[in-house]
């Protein structure tokens, strides 16, 4: 049987609506799961987002890009191909991208979590025949805890270090899970501030309804930081940038966090376990929750979850091409 | 410092136990805050858990209390995955202890548990329980302990309780506490003690002389020797000796016999009766310090030699004939229970030849001569000797130094000869432990052997900065060309200069040569895997580590390496 989707050089590609989903290289048509590097590449002729992800795509790529914007939900009609984009929960505006052809549903899942995040949509189960899933975190040691006692520990943690005296630096993804942590931080225990890199976005997650505390950015040389609280991305962990915060505790968001030795290796004073992709029993639920007669497991190193379900009688292989990736969260 | 403190008083008011001394210790980076969170933990722990938290973080262990693969399974029985996916889970973990953690999860409503509970009721009656006793009070432990409870729970239980807390470090926190020494709290801590029978009193109290009658001192270490030996002043100043490649040991003599103590704070008399047999022959409250040797009728022989006898334990008459052994005597530690180390050391060198001096001949102990020499230029040259002597090099002692803790820069020097080195090609790696959990860094290394084909010659897996570790990783993550258990094999391209310290014949591996310490000097990327040392270059080095020893002794005529 011909499938709506199949593998080629460049990532997913649809026969049918002669689109990719989250291609490399350049193609001509490219339906887009969320703005992340690794997902959101340059260089293709025309893409196709959820509403909410395009002003983040275009902040990313340049607002010279031709880009639409689809509703969440909306079926529209590329060639023989019925597609929508429905919320993955990953990121503000983040989408799985279902495709019909002939009457056979594919659901490519882009990153997803099934777990609260009040700064994005939440994740929506879309039933399907062939589920298209990450697997970043595919083993059960990956387990969250939710995201308001994740909350508690940054701020107490933060408050620790005001009464230390020490200012406490925040590393995390500039888009998506910084957005997240400075919605929850507690502005009563001291002034915030961001990298650069993060704040552009944070008006596209105002409109949306998303609301932070009051964030600056941090001014060359200006003295005190003892107290503050500065979020800002990992690339800039060991750079020059960060050295004006004399004495700072470094804590670091991720999933990754949740095993010891990730922290030590970066040589942090905190680990906080607060992933946007979803753990080893969000991906359990979420895959046998869609239904799906298949499962094609991409985006980790997925074999350890594509044995489990292929022994509880699941059709589970990894998708050909995707190779071990460590991508943003 | 006032900072400190206040920081200090928050975390710890909220704070008791020693799950949560564990967790403190393992995030903290600063060894200041480390000790002074150990000295909290003690003033406020129960007597009996200070005890035993003394002697678990001393790096103690209680032996046999469960098998790895047991722990596995029953692991699996309880959190429902499957043994193989345990198994995925601690490769990316790279932690058995912390792996069960997380998979088993622990009783949120559990109230806490102290650390001499633990010991008392689960670990303690483990250790002698059978299988199936085993099985159902670990799942007892798993329902009562809370989930902060179970990392060091399973560290305990499997013995491996790293969590960068040095002995000398632990030392100053006793120190602090009991406002004691630290020479004198290293001397308690070490070697085989009891803390269910102990006191921690007995551990932080004042000295008594006769407690350590039967304890080794802390050895004092050498630093290495990285400047022009002039820079050291007058030849005058300095005691040299040879440098013995054997096992560093202090023999130890009381009333009821003697004790033999490694670096490691191991007792290996055992192994070693012929030396033991000295003990009536010696005076009682003694300790000397020394190397212990592999020794036949020709003179010294090499290290590897030495292998043979370690870890048997009452080795039979065949072996005792076969592979002898002899105590090189270089230093005094104590005499008739008067610890001697703050004499000078030339001073302890006259005591000790003197009661070395009063044994019979024919003993296998002997006292370590001094190199002599009227100038630092003439010293090198004698330095170049060490190969051929079957030495590691020289050690500087100053004349007047006192017998330290530890390595304190400035009174001891090892001049080593400069290591052999070889440059090698990258053909496996492993991820590792630890603070390179998840990383690739031991490395399978190759050189080419006469049909230029690769052939494995050392596991190596240090040397590296974090940066070039992150670089390696990426390269090994996108040349994988085989999966071998934990190990994948990778497609050559990365090529290190491996330093060693020795080559010897082997049979075990398929080269026919192993190394001695081998470890990674540095990254040549001006290198290509073709460019890679030949195996006859390192049979070459093997071979001048046999013909250095020849003196006198019954070498394969034919050339044959496999002496050994």
């Amino acid at each position: 049987m011909d499938e709506p989707m199949i593998v080629r050089p460049e990532g997913l590609y649809c026969p049918a609506g002669g689109f990719f989903i989250d291609p490399r290289g350049r193609v001509d048509k490219a339906l887009v799961t969320h703005a992340h590097s690794d997902h959101a590449r340059p260089g293709h002729g025309k893409y196709l987002v959820s509403e909410g992800c395009l002003p983040l795509l275009k902040l990313r790529l340049g607002q010279k890009i031709q880009a639409e914007g689809i509703a969440y939900g909306k079926v529209c009609k590329i060639g023989d191909a019925h597609v929508s984009f429905h919320p993955a929960g990953h990121i503000l505006g983040s989408s799985q991208i279902r495709v019909e052809v002939g009457g056979r549903v594919w659901v490519v899942s882009g990153d997803y979590k099934p777990q609260p995040d009040r700064s994005c949509e939440a994740f929506e189960l879309v039933k399907c025949d062939v589920f298209v899933s990450e697997c970043t975190f595919g083993l059960p040691v990956y387990r969250w805890q939710k995201e308001e006692i994740i909350h508690q520990q940054i701020n107490a943690w933060w408050q620790e270090n005001v009464e230390a005296g020490r200012p406490s630096m925040l590393f995390a993804y500039s888009l998506g899970k910084a957005q997240r942590l400075l919605r929850g931080l507690d502005s009563s225990i001291g002034p915030i501030f961001a990298h650069g890199a993060i704040h552009p976005f944070l008006p596209v997650y105002e409109k949306c309804g998303v609301v932070f505390p009051k964030v600056q950015k941090p001014k060359e040389g200006s003295g005190e930081w003892a107290g503050s609280m500065i979020v800002a991305p990992p690339a800039v962990e060991d750079a020059g940038w960060t050295r004006r915060f004399k004495g700072a505790s470094r804590g670091f968001a991720s999933g990754w966090m949740a095993v010891r030795g990730a922290r030590r290796r970066r040589n942090l004073d905190r680990g906080f376990v607060l992933s946007d992709h979803a753990d080893w029993s969000g991906l359990l639920e979420v895959i046998e929750g869609t239904g799906a007669e298949c499962v094609k497991l991409t985006h980790g190193n997925g074999e350890p979850l594509a044995r489990y379900l292929q022994e509880r009688g699941v059709n589970a292989s990894m998708l050909d091409g995707s190779g071990e990736r460590m991508g943003e969260e | 410092m006032a900072r400190e403190s206040v920081w200090e008083k928050s975390r710890c008011e909220k704070m008791k136990g020693f799950s949560e001394l564990f967790h403190d210790l393992d995030e903290m980076i600063k060894t200041g805050e480390r000790i002074t969170r150990m000295v909290k933990y003690f003033e406020d722990a129960h007597e009996e858990d200070a005890s035993w938290a003394s002697w678990f973080l001393a790096g103690n262990r209680i032996k046999g209390v469960v098998k790895t693969g047991q722990l596995r399974e029953w692991a699996s029985q309880r959190s429902g995955w499957p043994v193989w996916l345990i198994d995925e889970c601690y490769e990316r973990v790279g932690d058995l202890a912390e792996t069960l953690s997380l998979l088993i999860g622990g009783n949120k409503e559990a109230a806490p548990t102290s650390l001499s509970e633990v010991v008392r009721e689960i670990l303690l009656p483990l250790a002698h329980a059978d299988r199936s006793e085993k099985a159902e009070s670990l799942k007892r432990a798993w329902d009562r302990l809370r989930p902060m409870d179970l990392l060091p729970f399973h560290k305990l239980l499997t013995g491996g309780f790293r969590i960068g807390v040095s002995r000398g470090n632990l030392c100053k926190a006793l120190a602090e506490v009991g406002q004691v020494d630290p020479a004198i709290i290293a001397q308690r801590i070490s070697g085989d003690w009891d803390p269910g029978i102990r006191k921690f009193e007995q551990i932080v109290g004042e000295e008594r002389p006769e407690d350590s009658w039967c304890r080794p001192f802390p050895f004092c270490l050498a630093s290495p020797l990285q400047k022009e030996p002039e820079t050291l002043g007058d030849l005058n100043d300095w005691w040299v000796e040879w440098k013995w490649d054997g096992i560093r040991c202090q023999f130890l003599n009381e009333e009821n016999g003697g004790l033999l103590w490694t670096r490691g704070d191991e007792s290996v008399g055992e192994s070693f009766p012929e030396l033991l047999n000295l003990s009536p022959h010696l005076p009682a409250g003694l300790a000397i310090d020394g190397e212990i040797l592999a020794w036949g009728p020709e003179g010294m022989r090499p290290f590897s030699r030495l292998q043979k006898r370690l870890g048997r334990k009452q080795p039979g008459p065949s072996i005792l004939k076969k592979e002898p052994v002899r105590f090189m005597a270089y230093d005094l530690l104590r005499m008739e229970g008067v610890d001697m180390r703050t004499l000078p050391f030339l001073d302890r060198r006259k005591r000790l030849q003197s009661i070395l001096e009063e044994l019979p001949g024919g003993f296998p102990l002997q006292l370590s001569m001094p190199v002599e020499s009227t100038d630092w230029e003439k010293l090198a040259k004698k330095r170049e000797e060490s190969r051929d002597r079957g030495v590691e090099g020289l050690m500087l002692k100053r004349r007047d130094s006192v017998y330290s803790t530890g390595r304190v820069k400035g009174d001891w020097y090892k001049w080593k000869v400069d290591p052999y080195v070889a440059d090698m090609v990258v053909v496996g790696a492993q991820l590792g432990h630890g603070k390179r959990a998840n990383i690739y860094s031991d490395y399978t290394l190759a050189v080419l052997d006469q049909q230029g084909e690769m052939v494995t010659v050392a596991k190596a897996y240090s040397g590296l900065s974090d940066v070039e570790l992150k670089e390696v990783d990426r390269y090994v993550r996108k040349n994988v060309t085989g999966k071998f258990g934990p190990v994948r094999s990778v497609r050559p391209g990365i090529v290190f200069e491996v330093a060693f310290e020795g080559a010897r014949s082997s049979g075990r591996h398929k080269s026919g040569i192993a190394l001695r310490f081998p470890r990674i000097q540095r990254w040549r990327k001006d290198k290509k895997p073709e460019e890679v040392d030949t195996l006859e270059n390192l049979l070459g080095y093997a071979r001048m580590g046999e013909r250095a020893r020849e003196d006198g002794t019954k070498t394969d005529d034919a050339g044959n390496l496999l002496l050994f």
